[in-house]
């Protein structure tokens, strides 16, 4: 008490102290602040900004691994890269995209105002079971349907066979292959979208519904024009998020398909290791690597805004 | 409660028992096949009983050495995550708290964990080939940081958002120092949320499978790419991939049993809000 009575006269006493004693201490604050970034500051700079920098320069030099790192030469290797099969793997990661996400949001979204009914039992019981693919590695999930989807030796076609439906060349067949590959991503990812929206689902506020309930609308209605439109920021946060890791795909295809048969499953990332790693063309496959960069983060900044705008 | 018809009720549980079924199915028919002897894990039509052979199991941990990449990913993965952890705790405090960073700080964060993990494989390959990190755990450790370290603060963010700041500045008020404050009020306050935290950045380094592909080798290979290897030396042995398999997911599934409340509060938090 009688410290801060001090303080105040002295504050009186001389003018100015009391801002400048305010500034110091903010700017001692500041650097406080700093000090608890540090850590993450230094580490992100070393092991993000550093190699990501040396992968740009790299971009915009001849670099084959067996002869080391050669002259400046522009654009080529984006020249090259994309000029290549570009167009056509990009194409193949779009389809990928598209199918994947638009499929597992409207599982997702279904299986969610189901399990979001009031009434309904083993609630718990089902979720369990539902989120178990989270948890999974891609590679474990993706062995688990090259064994049941082998044309031969897999489960699958085996009840097809006793459906009277003939086998079919899964993942060994241009047609099927990326159908197949979406199938694989639609059960392992999911479970994450329903997690999400089951999440948003239950954070509505009830009064709304209740008020769209009373005045008749029908379950359909309320779930159209009640909660789809409450659930917007939701679902386009929960899209950009899945449309942003569909578009990195490459365990599920490296484990699946390695990018076959020819070239129907090859997605981005995939053409960039193959490029780097059997092509052994570092510029090539850090240009392409950049492109995808750039894709992404236009979509992560875009979910920024959403994120803020609510 | 409120009134709805028999057929609504019946359709709901015949739609969620089938979703359901998708999922089990295909994990107990590789659960059935990690126990098959090789003549009966290749007969189509499949026997549905037999008597359960252990061999698959023997093998992967005897002869393909799975016991000590079971125990790579175990080490990377907590290494990792103390590491993430330790540091990005202190991040995540005062961006949420301070704004430290302005406006920067939570896009660069996001910006780095959605980064294709091919963009970065490239540089760490050539960089690590050159100053011997390859075939390391510590290798591995650094490079998993790129990823792991912005998804634990932007997790953690959300956890201290919801400590109360009159606690911060109650110990201020008693003469605590800023560093203070952080460690012994507000970090014990969050701690479910740092346990969900850690349980989720485990879960992503057990799970990864690029770097520890391209950053590996003999030594240090970690159960994913273990697994893959597998496939190729070994064609397609179906006894072995399946027990591997198992063994690669077991651990989460037990994991998410043990603690699933503070997963899925900590998931849907982590990915929804900001």
């Amino acid at each position: 008490m009688t410290v801060t009575t001090d303080t105040v006269r002295t504050d009186h006493g001389v003018p100015g102290a009391r801002n400048r004693a305010k500034r110091s201490g903010a700017r001692h604050r500041l650097v406080t602040h700093y000090l608890f970034m540090a850590p993450t500051i230094i580490v992100l700079a070393l092991v993000v900004a550093a190699p990501l920098f040396y992968s740009f320069y790299l971009s915009f030099h001849e670099f084959i691994i067996t002869y080391g790192q050669g002259d400046f030469i522009g654009f080529d290797n984006y020249v090259g890269a994309l000029a290549d099969d570009f167009g056509e793997v990009s194409w193949v990661t779009m389809k990928l995209t598209f199918f994947a996400v638009a499929l597992e949001f409207l599982v997702a979204f279904g299986l969610a105002l189901l399990l979001n009914r009031p009434t309904l039992r083993f609630r718990e019981g089902y979720l369990v079971i539902l989120m178990i693919p989270i948890l999974m590695t891609p590679v474990a999930v993706a062995l688990m349907f090259r064994l049941m989807f082998n044309p031969n030796l897999g489960i699958i076609n085996w009840v097809l066979s006793l459906l009277y439906i003939p086998g079919q060349g899964w993942f060994g067949d241009p047609a099927m292959a990326l159908p197949t590959v979406i199938f694989v991503d639609v059960w392992h990812e999911t479970s994450l979208m329903l997690l999400m929206l089951y999440a948003g689902l239950k954070s509505l506020p009830s009064e709304p519904i209740e008020a769209a309930r009373i005045d008749g609308a029908s379950r359909l209605q309320i779930i159209w024009y009640v909660i789809v439109p409450l659930m917007r920021p939701i679902i386009l946060v929960t899209l950009l998020i899945r449309m942003i890791s569909a578009l990195k795909s490459y365990d599920l295809i490296y484990m699946l398909t390695q990018g076959g048969p020819g070239k129907a499953t090859e997605t981005i990332s995939f053409y960039a290791y193959r490029l780097g790693f059997r092509f052994l063309d570092i510029g090539q496959a850090a240009a392409v690597s950049f492109v995808l960069l750039g894709v992404v983060i236009i979509l992560t900044l875009l979910l920024l805004r959403v994120m803020r705008e609510n | 409660m409120i009134d709805e018809p028999k057929w609504l009720r019946v359709a709901t549980h015949a739609i969620l028992i089938f979703a359901s079924a998708v999922i089990l199915l295909p994990l107990l028919w590789v659960l059935r096949t990690s126990f098959a002897d090789k003549v009966i894990a290749y007969k189509i039509p499949p026997d549905l009983f037999f008597t359960p052979t252990f061999d698959n199991y023997r093998d992967i941990l005897l002869q393909f050495d799975f016991g000590s990449f079971f125990l790579n990913s175990l080490l990377i993965a907590v290494m990792t995550t103390l590491i993430a952890l330790a540091i990005g705790a202190l991040a995540a405090y005062v961006i949420d708290r301070h704004r430290t960073g302005g406006p920067v700080a939570p896009i660069a964060i996001l910006a780095t964990q959605m980064m294709p993990p091919i963009v970065l494989v490239i540089p760490f390959f050539l960089i690590f080939k050159k100053i011997g990190l390859t075939d390391t755990h510590a290798g591995l450790v650094i490079s998993y940081l790129t990823f792991n370290l912005p998804y634990v603060i932007w997790l953690l963010m959300s956890f201290f958002k919801r400590v109360p700041r009159e606690l911060d500045e109650a110990g201020l008020i008693d003469g605590c120092s800023p560093f203070t404050v952080f460690l012994r009020i507000v970090l014990p306050a969050a701690l479910p949320g740092i346990g969900a935290a850690a349980v989720l950045s485990f879960v992503l380094c057990w799970n990864e499978f690029l770097f520890a592909l391209m950053l590996t080798g003999q030594e240090t290979k970690t159960l994913p790419v273990a697994i893959s290897s597998l496939v190729t030396q070994q064609g397609t042995a179906i006894g072995a991939v399946s027990a591997a398999t198992m063994l690669a997911i077991t651990p989460m599934v037990i994991v998410y049993f043990a603690i699933r409340k503070l997963l899925v509060a900590g998931l849907s938090l982590g990915a929804v809000k900001g």
